[in-house]
C-alpha cells in the first residue's frame, strides 16, 4: 500500500434527516486498481457506516452500482481512481432518478418500462414442443440481435437520456433496445404488439437521437441504434398504415 | 407510515451547458434556427424573382451587405457541423449485413461523405453551366 | 405488519427460483406465486456464470458418460438416483430455456453449439460466449414477465421462516425501501437464495452471495449436507478474484508457471497435450479440485510469480488468436483488461484459485424436499447430492434448470392439497421475529462488523482452504467461535428505516457465521480426504469404509453444530480410482 490519499466526495441524502442532498468529504487511500466501488466499500467499512450504495457482482455484469461519477453515468466497479487521481471524485446518484438514498436511486419506473414492452419471445401460433428439439438459428440471424440482447439493466443510459430527464413518459434506451432484441429474433413473431409500443408519442419518437446513451453504456448495447432502428420500421409502419385503411 | 422521500433533482434550463457532449447536441439542434433564418431569406428571393427582375435585383444586392455575408457564412459553417454530426451518426440507422456482418460504420460514414462531394460538385457544375 | 397470502412463496429469484416460479405460473395456473429477492432478479449471482450447461447433445455422447463423468468427478459422494435423473433432463430443460429465447452459441447450421469443460469426456456445454448465466438469467427474468401470477417482492430481505405443527407456514421479509416487515403466508416456500461464498475472503461471488438460505433452513433444524466440499476454482484474477471462465480452457488455453512450463502434467494429468489442441479429461481440462491443488504444490515448490496482488500462475490464451478470443471469450478480455490490465490476446492472463461454490447445502431428497414440511430448496444453497466432493465445471447452471423445474412442480403439487394455516398463531411468530430483528438494529456494542467479516474470511481461507490439517481447522474453529461471541456485540451505527444497508449486512454476517461455522466442523469431522476436501496431515488418502457418507451438520443455538452421517445412494458406479489425464485412458481399456 502507498500512503497517498484521494479526496471523494459523495452526495449524500437521508431521507428520515435531510430535507435535501448535501455533499460529504472522505479522505480515502490511493491504489491505482482501486476502483470506485471498492473505495465506497472502505469508506462504508471505515470512515461512514451510513453511507449507501447498491453493489454486487464487482465484475460489470450484475448491473447494480450504477452512480455519477464527476457527472457521468458509470458502473462503480469499472471506473477506477487511477483515471482520476490526484484530483478530487465526485459521487452522485444516478441523474434523472429520484434519490432513494444517498447512492440509491428509485428503480421502479425503469423496472416497469422493462416489464411494459413484452420482452419474451412470443412465438408462432403454439408452443414449440420440446421433443421437437430447439429452434435453428444461425451465427447471422443471431447476430441481428445480439448487441441489444447484452444490456444488463444498469439504468445508466437513462441517466444520459435527456429527454427522458424532461418526460418520465418516454420509454427510454434500455427498454427499447429490448423491445428491438426481441423483435429482431428470428424465434418471435409479436413483432406486430410490440410495434403499438414503438409508434406511441412516449415510444421511439421521444427519442430526438442525443446519442449519450449509447456513449455511456458499459456493454455496448447501443440503444440509440436499436431506436433509429425502430423509428425505421415505425415508419415503414405507418406508410403501409396510410395505403391499407382497414 | 413511510418513512420514504425520494428526492426528486430538477433539471435546470442550463444542463446542456454542463456536459460538452450535450452541448454539441444543443448546437446542433440550434443549427436549425439558422437553416430555417437562410430558408426564409431565399424564399424572399424567389417571391421578389416574381415581382420582376428590379425586385431580384434589390434583392442580390442587398445580400452582399456585409452583415448577409457574414450571415450567410455562418449558416455554412454551421450547416456543415449539422452534416458532419449527422454523418457520424448515420450508422446507427443503417441495418445491412454483409455476410452475416454487420456493415462496418466507416464504410456508412464514408459513403455519406463521397455522396456529398459528388452532390456537391453536381450541383457547382450546374450552376458553373 | 402487512400479511400477504399466496400459495408458493419462492425465496431469491436468481436462476433456479425463477425458473420454479414460471414452472407453477405456466402448469398450476389457479396457484399464486411470490418470488422474494433481496436484490432485483437480474442482480443474482447467477449472472456471473460464463462458461456454460451441461446436458447431452452430440450423437458420440451418452447419458451413461455424463453421469460417469459427474459421478467420478464427484468423487463416488454424489447420489446417483439423482445424477440420472439429472442427465436425463439437462438437455430438455436447455432447450427449454432456449425456446424461452436463451441465445445459445451456435453451429454455422443453426444448432446448438457446444464446448470442452473440465473433467467432460464429451464436448456437452451449451454456452452463450461467455456469459452463458447471464443469458440465462435475463431469458428466465423476462420470461417470468409474462405470467401475472407472479408477483415480485424485489429488494425484500428474508429474515425468517414462520414454521407452526412443524410444518413451514410462510416467510417474514423485510422492505428494504420501506424498512418494514411483511408476512408472506405460503403453503409451501421454495428456498433458491444462492451459496456462501462470501464466507471466504477471495471468491469470486458476488456480495449478497451470504448463505442466507442456508443458514435460515439450518436454523430451523434442516440439516445442511456435505458442507466441507468447497469449490476453488482454479482460474481467478489475483486480489479481486473475479472468474476467467474454465471455457478458457475449454477453447484451448493453457496454465503456465513461471518457467513458462505447463505443470499440470507433473501431477497425474498429463502427458503434455499439444498447444490448440485441447483433450477431454487431459491437462487443462482436468477436474477443478484437482488443477486448484495443483496451483498450490507449485507455490509450494516455489514455481509461481510473485506480483502486486499475491501469488498467481498463467492463463495462456495467446495462441487462440484475436478472432476467436473475441468470437468465444469477449468477457474474458473484457475483464482481464479492466482488473488487471493485461489484453489476453497479446498477454498471458495471471491467475489463482479463489472459492467459487458451496457444493453442500440444504439437505433435500431426490424430489428437492426437505426435511422440514413444505420446505423445498434448489440451486446452490441446496444438496440435492448431485455434485458430490467436487462439481464439475458446467453441472451447476443445468441443475438450476432441471432442479427448478423439478422443485416448481413439487411445490405446486403440495400447495395444491394443502390449507392455509389459521393466522394468529402465525402473526404471533412474526411478531417476535420483528422484535428480535429490532433487537439488533439497536445493538449498540463496541465490535466493528468489517473486522469479524474480514477475520472470518481469512480464518477460513487458513483453515478451511484447498489444503486442511487438524491443527489448522481446529485453529478456524476456535476462531469462529470466538467471532461469533463477538458478534453479539457489534455495533450498528444506522438506525434509519429507509434501505439501511448496514443492518442488511449485519444480517447477512450472522448468516455468514453460521454457514461458516458448518463448513468448518463437517471438514474436521471428516477424516479422509475426497475431492476438495483435501487434509495432508494422516488422513490424506480417501477412505470408503467410513466416509463414503454425507456430512450432516445439525445446528445448536450457542454451541458447535452435531455432525452425523447418512449414506450414500449407488445404483451403477462402484467407487474407483478417480483418475485423469493418460491414466484414465488405461482404465478405460
Amino acid at each position: 500500500m502507498t500512503d497517498k490519499t484521494i479526496e471523494i466526495e459523495i452526495l449524500r441524502y437521508r431521507p428520515e434527516q435531510d430535507e435535501k442532498p448535501f455533499p460529504q468529504q472522505f479522505e480515502v487511500p490511493y491504489h491505482p486498481d482501486m476502483s470506485i466501488l471498492e473505495a465506497l466499500q472502505y469508506i462504508k467499512d471505515h470512515l461512514d457506516s451510513t453511507v449507501s450504495f447498491r453493489w454486487s457482482c464487482r465484475m460489470a455484469i450484475c448491473g447494480s452500482c450504477g452512480l455519477m461519477v464527476n457527472n457521468i453515468p458509470k458502473l462503480g466497479c469499472k471506473a477506477f481512481l487511477r483515471d482520476y487521481y490526484p484530483q478530487k471524485v465526485k459521487l452522485e446518484a444516478l441523474a434523472n432518478f429520484p434519490i432513494e438514498r444517498d447512492l440509491i436511486v428509485v428503480m421502479d419506473d425503469f423496472i416497469k418500462k422493462l416489464e411494459e414492452i413484452k420482452p419474451y419471445i412470443i412465438p408462432e401460433s403454439d408452443d414449440k414442443c420440446l421433443s421437437e428439439g430447439t429452434y435453428k438459428q444461425t451465427p447471422e440471424q443471431m447476430e441481428k440481435y445480439a448487441k441489444f440482447s447484452m444490456c444488463i439493466n444498469c439504468g445508466l443510459c437513462y441517466s444520459a437520456c435527456p429527454q427522458y430527464g424532461l418526460d418520465k413518459n418516454f420509454t427510454g434506451p434500455a427498454a427499447l433496445a429490448l423491445l428491438a432484441r426481441y423483435n429482431r429474433d428470428s424465434r418471435d413473431a409479436g413483432s406486430a404488439e410490440r410495434m403499438k409500443i414503438v409508434n406511441q408519442e412516449q415510444g421511439v419518437w421521444s427519442c430526438t437521437f442525443v446519442g449519450y446513451c449509447s456513449v455511456v453504456c458499459p456493454k455496448g448495447v447501443d440503444p440509440a441504434a436499436a431506436i433509429q432502428l425502430l423509428k425505421v420500421e415505425s415508419s415503414k409502419d405507418y406508410l403501409i398504415g396510410m395505403f391499407k385503411p382497414d | 407510515m413511510s418513512k420514504r422521500k425520494p428526492y426528486q433533482r430538477e433539471m435546470k434550463n442550463d444542463w446542456w451547458l454542463k456536459n460538452i457532449f450535450y452541448s454539441r447536441y444543443m448546437i446542433r439542434e440550434g443549427s436549425s434556427i439558422l437553416i430555417t433564418l437562410y430558408s426564409l431569406i431565399l424564399a424572399w428571393g424567389v417571391f421578389r424573382l416574381s415581382q420582376g427582375a428590379e425586385a431580384f435585383n434589390a434583392w442580390l444586392s442587398a445580400l452582399q451587405h456585409p452583415v448577409s455575408i457574414i450571415f450567410h457564412l455562418l449558416v455554412l459553417l454551421i450547416a456543415l457541423y449539422h452534416t458532419l454530426t449527422w454523418f457520424s451518426l448515420a450508422p446507427k440507422a443503417v441495418d445491412l449485413y454483409i455476410k452475416g456482418k454487420p456493415l462496418d460504420g466507416r464504410l456508412i460514414v464514408a459513403g455519406h461523405y463521397i455522396t456529398f462531394v459528388i452532390a456537391t460538385v453536381f450541383c457547382l457544375v450546374i450552376i458553373m453551366l | 405488519m402487512q400479511i400477504i397470502k399466496t400459495d408458493v412463496a419462492i425465496i431469491g429469484a436468481g436462476g433456479s427460483g425463477l425458473r420454479a416460479a414460471i414452472e407453477i405460473a405456466e402448469n398450476y395456473p389457479q396457484l399464486d406465486v411470490a418470488l422474494i429477492s433481496k436484490v432485483y432478479p437480474m442482480r443474482s449471482h447467477t449472472v456471473a456464470a460464463e462458461g456454460g450447461a451441461a446436458g447431452v447433445v452430440q450423437d458420440s455422447d451418452s447419458l451413461d458418460q455424463h453421469f460417469d463423468d459427474t459421478v467420478s468427478g464427484g468423487d463416488w459422494l454424489c447420489e446417483q438416483d439423482v445424477v440420472q435423473y439429472f442427465v436425463e433432463n439437462a438437455a430438455k430443460q436447455l432447450t427449454q430455456l432456449e425456446h424461452w429465447g436463451c441465445p445459445w452459441s451456435r453451429k454455422a447450421d443453426g444448432n446448438i453449439n457446444v464446448r470442452a469443460f473440465g473433467g467432460m469426456k464429451k464436448e456437452r456445454t451449451w454456452f452463450a460466449a461467455d456469459k452463458s448465466g447471464f443469458h440465462i438469467l435475463h431469458t428466465l427474468f423476462q420470461t417470468s414477465l409474462k405470467h401475472p401470477k407472479i408477483t415480485r417482492f424485489d429488494e425484500h430481505f428474508c429474515l425468517d421462516l414462520v414454521v407452526e405443527n412443524n410444518k413451514i407456514q410462510g416467510v417474514v421479509i423485510l422492505d428494504i425501501a420501506e424498512g418494514e416487515a411483511k408476512l408472506i403466508q405460503a403453503k409451501s416456500v421454495i428456498m433458491a437464495t444462492g451459496g456462501a461464498g462470501r464466507v471466504y475472503t477471495y471468491n469470486t461471488n458476488g456480495g449478497i452471495v451470504t448463505g442466507d438460505g442456508m443458514s435460515l433452513a439450518y436454523r430451523h433444524g434442516v440439516a445442511l449436507r456435505d458442507m466441507e466440499f468447497i469449490q476453488y476454482h482454479p482460474t481467478g484474477l489475483p486480489g479481486s478474484g473475479i472468474l476467467m471462465t474454465e471455457g478458457c480452457r475449454g477453447e484451448g488455453g493453457v496454465l503456465i508457471n513461471k518457467n513458462g512450463y505447463r505443470y499440470l502434467q507433473d501431477y497425474g494429468l498429463g502427458p503434455e497435450t499439444p498447444l490448440g489442441q485441447p483433450k477431454n479429461k487431459h491437462m487443462e481440462l482436468g477436474p477443478r479440485d484437482k488443477i486448484s491443488q495443483c496451483f498450490w504444490q507449485e507455490q509450494q515448490k516455489g514455481n509461481v510469480i510473485t506480483g502486486d496482488r499475491g501469488d498467481v500462475v498463467y492463463l495462456d490464451l495467446r495462441h487462440l488468436g484475436e478472432t476467436k478470443i473475441n468470437e468465444r471469450l469477449p468477457f474474458i478480455r473484457e475483464l482481464a483488461k479492466a482488473y488487471v490490465g493485461v489484453d489476453p490476446v497479446h498477454e498471458p492472463i495471471p491467475v489463482r484459485p479463489t472459492v467459487h461454490y458451496t457444493m453442500g447445502g440444504i439437505t433435500t431428497n431426490a424430489k428437492t424436499e426437505t426435511s422440514l414440511t413444505g420446505l423445498y430448496a434448489i440451486g446452490e444453497c441446496a444438496s440435492v447430492g448431485l455434485h458430490g466432493a467436487n462439481r464439475l465445471g458446467s453441472n451447476s447452471l443445468s441443475e438450476l434448470a432441471v432442479f427448478g423445474q423439478l422443485a416448481g412442480q413439487q411445490a405446486a403439487e403440495y400447495a395444491q392439497q394443502a390449507e392455509h394455516h389459521t393466522i394468529k398463531p402465525l402473526q404471533e411468530k412474526a411478531q417476535k421475529i420483528i422484535a428480535r430483528t429490532e433487537a439488533l438494529l439497536h445493538s449498540n456494542g463496541n465490535e466493528k462488523m468489517a473486522d469479524i467479516r474480514q477475520e472470518m474470511g481469512d480464518c477460513m481461507e487458513e483453515g478451511v482452504g484447498i489444503y486442511r490439517t487438524q491443527t489448522s481447522m481446529q485453529k478456524t474453529i476456535d476462531k469462529l467461535a470466538e467471532l461469533k461471541a463477538r458478534y453479539k456485540h457489534i455495533n450498528i451505527n444506522d438506525k434509519s428505516s429507509v434501505f439501511n444497508t448496514e443492518f442488511l449486512y449485519a444480517i447477512e454476517l450472522g448468516y455468514l457465521l453460521d454457514t461458516a461455522e458448518a463448513i468448518a466442523h463437517s471438514a474436521i469431522a471428516r477424516q479422509e480426504s475426497r475431492g476438495s476436501h483435501q487434509r495432508i496431515d494422516e488422513f490424506n488418502t480417501r477412505n470408503d469404509v467410513h466416509f463414503l457418507k454425507h456430512s450432516l451438520a445439525y445446528y445448536q443455538a450457542d454451541k458447535a453444530p452435531i455432525i452425523k452421517y447418512s449414506d450414500v445412494t449407488i445404483t451403477k458406479s462402484q467407487p474407483a480410482e478417480r483418475v485423469y489425464g493418460a491414466a484414465s485412458e488405461t482404465k478405460e481399456k
